[in-house]
């Protein structure tokens, strides 16, 4: 089974570099032994977390993309909640979200070239064009620049 | 009833309200209040073509949870039914990686 997921998990401030390390390679040992493949990690560094979690008020942030299946998820989430380090964690499955948001980007792309050439004006919008004044044109959407309470 | 300059009346209805008409609706000239200017809503993520509604984007989502990390209801910030949901589910994740707070003091 082939598909995608996004693992993100919160380490302990008080980790240093090498138990991070440490951490992403069980991750690819897992991975490797149920036949998955880590196609990205991405570490944020340290963050402020927006509620403290026990005793902390920091955490390093790391991102991961796996490809893989349900059962390999499933074994890491395990881990995970057994593992003192991290504070939290979050799998979610990511390839099915990307294929809709890819299929509306195409079909609006489309949408917007058939109608152009049916008005007789070439497929694709040339920069600049089409862009109303931005005065009256931010008026109504929502900005937070005021909140009815 | 309402002196603010600018009200979000409950005319619209859902967030996809009809442009506002004329600002003052049905107003006679008794009353001594300001035509009301009832702006109109437009879902931010359909009015900028934003397809990905992420957890990971506090940037994003970040306005549509004000002072009380409270999310903001439809309503108030004219987003669509479909990018609502959407949006929810996003503020709930991030929520639990504690990239957005649950509630403020």
């Amino acid at each position: 089974m082939k598909r995608k997921y996004e693992l993100m998990y919160v380490v302990s401030p008080d980790a240093t570099d090498a138990q991070i390390t440490d951490l992403h390679a069980q991750v690819e040992a897992i991975a490797q032994r149920l036949g998955g493949v880590i196609e990205k990690t991405d570490n944020w560094g340290r963050r402020r977390l927006a509620y403290e979690i026990g005793p902390h008020k920091e955490g390093t942030y790391v991102l991961e993309l796996i490809e893989g299946g349900g059962e390999l998820m499933k074994e890491i989430d395990r881990r995970f909640k057994v593992t003192d380090l991290i504070i939290r964690h979050l799998v979610v499955r990511v390839d099915e979200e990307q294929t809709v948001i890819d299929r509306t980007r195409t079909k609006r792309s489309e949408t917007s070239r058939r109608r152009r050439i049916a008005r007789g004006l070439p497929p694709d919008r040339a920069p600049g064009e089409g862009q109303r004044e931005i005065d009256d044109d931010r008026d109504d959407r929502f900005d937070m620049t005021e909140v009815e309470r | 009833m309402n002196g603010g300059k600018r009200s979000f009346g409950s005319g619209g209805g859902g967030g996809r309200g009809k442009p506002a008409q004329g600002a003052a609706g049905a107003q006679g000239k008794d009353g001594q209040r300001r035509p009301m200017f009832r702006r109109r809503k437009v879902c931010k993520f359909c009015a900028e073509k934003i397809d990905d509604i992420n957890y990971k984007d506090t940037k994003l989502l970040m306005p549509f949870v004000p002072e009380r990390a409270k999310i903001l209801p439809r309503r108030i910030s004219g987003t669509c039914a479909m990018h609502q949901r959407k949006l929810r589910t996003a503020i709930m994740r991030a929520r639990q990686l504690a990239l957005i707070p649950y509630t403020a003091e």
